[in-house]
């Protein structure tokens, strides 16, 4: 490694992180239910708008 | 009679072929030429790679599926095409080498009056030295024979983490004209959920190395999200989740070689760099499997009909136009190829015009900029519409318009699990719409109502629902059709 830069690792510090109740609601169930059911309507929107 | 010939079963091929089993009737003839086997629902392949499934749960037999729905499969692959026929008749052809015993090596010709070639990727692990499973050190994902072992080297590194050793884990793309990033972006955070599962994450370096020139490009440029009322991309959405799991990111990055526990790679500054690794998972540059053509009196008319880079050339825009004038419409609509009312070439098999991120060279000239990626929904879509078309043309004549798909109409969706755990686990859920972005038509390239990013528990049970659907569908198990490309 000696002749080589070191590893150019990107600096993250200002990405924002999750607050404690964002990821509570990424696990809870109602919450991620209602998510799955909305993912679920938009790619079926998707699949039906597309000119194919 | 019509002779329909496949070359391919994977998403493309496979799913031309079902819908042409349903479009004709029995007088016509479906063949799919394919050197494997079985079909593999290669997305699920990242759960093989971690042993969160086994090989079983993603492939499965072709041929009683073939037999069922009346479609001719010949295990074999194609190496030459011969569109205007050759000595013995003005009937084309396909050469094809068998590729299971008995008559494994054993060569044959076979005519066709339609040809959809839907042969996906060459994996070019030669194109950097020492990458890849079979003659370098470093695992891939790209076949589920792969990611088994795949699994079984990262249970070796678990091991090692758990006797106390630190290790380094390297995951992402092993060139700088790599595309497919949203695959190894899935795979570092099922390896990272694998490390905290085993309670050893904390031992543990994990290193995202990518060509993406930032993160959350994807090879598609990035996308604008519509977060609460204000327009957020998709660079901070993914730092946010790099962050939160402890990732660390190296950008913009051309592998040059791998040593054994050695990756070396410059980036876009033109600095060379050497990291040292306990495990690697770097996906190899795509390009089109090798295919010649000939003409009639045996000249080689391969750059006809083929891009430099393998892959067919269809109704794009080759023109080579900088990026700048770069619009949606260069991109194939009827993927017919180029001087050909009978060859269409579907999912990763067909030329694109160009990248859909922003070319970028290193201050040393070298590309690092992600191919453009063609997953499995656009690939889908593409096998129907060419068995559309394909249909037509054999009920109403040569005539009948061919059937159009855009990618800069069609949406994507791109879910990266992290966890297959049914309550605990998670996912990156990303919809895309259009996948080439159309600045004519929305401000910000994409449709802002269908281009989102979620994060949470639903992602990981829309990917599960995938899985159980797609092998569902491409068993063409009864009401298959209905399943959505
Ligand atoms: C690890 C990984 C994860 C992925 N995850 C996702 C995801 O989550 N979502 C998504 O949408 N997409 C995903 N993709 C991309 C998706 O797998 C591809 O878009 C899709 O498989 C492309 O379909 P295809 O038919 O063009 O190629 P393939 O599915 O690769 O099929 C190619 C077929 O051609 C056959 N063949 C090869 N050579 C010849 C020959 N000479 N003659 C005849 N046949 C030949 C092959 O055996 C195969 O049957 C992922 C890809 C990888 C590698």
């Amino acid at each position: 490694m000696s002749d080589k830069v070191q590893s150019p690792v990107s600096d993250l510090t200002g990405a924002p992180l999750p607050t404690e109740r964002t990821l509570r609601y990424r696990r809870n169930l109602a919450v991620q239910s209602w998510k799955f059911a909305l993912f679920n309507a938009r790619i079926l929107r998707m699949v039906l708008r597309g000119r194919h | 009679m019509s002779d329909v010939v496949i070359l391919g079963a994977g998403v493309a091929g496979h799913t031309a072929a079902l819908h042409l089993s349903r479009l004709l009737g029995r007088e016509h003839r479906i063949t799919v030429v394919s050197p494997n086997s079985h079909w593999n629902w290669i997305p699920s392949n990242i759960w093989v790679g971690v042993g969160k499934m086994s090989k079983q749960d993603v492939v499965f037999p072709l041929a009683p599926i073939y037999a069922r729905r009346h479609i001719r499969f010949i295990q074999a692959k194609a190496v030459a095409i011969r569109p205007y026929g050759d000595a013995e008749s003005d009937r084309p052809a396909v050469d094809i080498v068998h590729t299971s015993p008995p008559e494994d090596g054993r060569e044959e010709r076979i005519r066709y009056d339609f040809l959809v070639n839907a042969t996906g990727p060459n994996l070019r692990f030669g194109a950097t030295e020492g990458l890849g499973p079979q003659h370098g050190t470093t695992v891939s994902v790209c076949t589920a024979d792969h990611a088994v072992e795949a699994a079984g080297r990262l249970r070796g590194v678990i091991e090692r983490c758990r006797a106390g050793e630190h290790q380094t884990l390297v995951v992402g793309m092993g060139h700088g004209t790599c595309t497919c990033e949203g695959a190894a972006f899935e795979y570092v955070f099922n390896v990272d959920n694998e490390l905290r599962e085993a309670g050893v994450r904390d031992l543990a370096r994990v290193v995202y190395l990518t060509n993406e020139s930032r993160l959350g490009d994807f090879g598609v440029g990035g996308m604008v999200f519509n977060e609460g009322g204000y327009q957020t991309t998709s660079e901070l959405w993914t730092e946010s989740l790099f962050r939160e799991r402890g990732v660390e990111p190296i950008l913009g990055a051309h592998v040059e070689r791998v040593e054994p526990g050695t990756v070396h790679f410059e980036t876009l500054d033109g600095t060379h760099h050497a990291l040292d690794f306990d495990f690697a998972m770097l996906l190899p540059p795509f390009g089109g499997v090798p295919l010649a053509a000939f003409d009639r009196d045996g000249t080689e008319i391969t750059q006809q009909l083929f891009a430099p880079s393998g892959f067919m050339k269809v109704d794009a825009d080759y023109s080579g136009k900088p990026y700048e004038q770069w619009s949606a419409s260069d991109w194939p609509q009827t993927y017919q190829a180029q001087g050909f009312d009978n060859i269409w070439a579907v999912g990763i098999a067909f030329a694109p015009p160009h990248q859909i991120s922003r070319p970028l060279t290193s201050a040393n000239g070298t590309v690092i900029t992600p191919s453009p990626p063609r997953t499995g929904m656009p690939s889908g879509v593409m096998g129907k519409t060419v068995a559309l078309t394909i249909a037509d043309r054999i009920r109403r004549g040569p005539r009948a318009e061919a059937h159009r798909a855009s990618m800069a109409d069609m949406g994507a969706a791109c879910v990266a699990s992290a966890g297959a755990n049914l309550r605990t686990g998670s996912a990156a859920a990303m919809t895309m719409m259009p996948i080439v972005p159309d600045y004519t038509r929305f401000p910000t390239g994409r449709s802002l109502d269908d281009t989102r990013g979620e994060l949470g528990l639903a992602g990981h049970w829309v990917k599960l629902l995938l899985h159980y659907m797609f092998i569902y569908k491409a068993k063409a198990r009864p009401g298959w059709f209905l399943i959505p490309e």
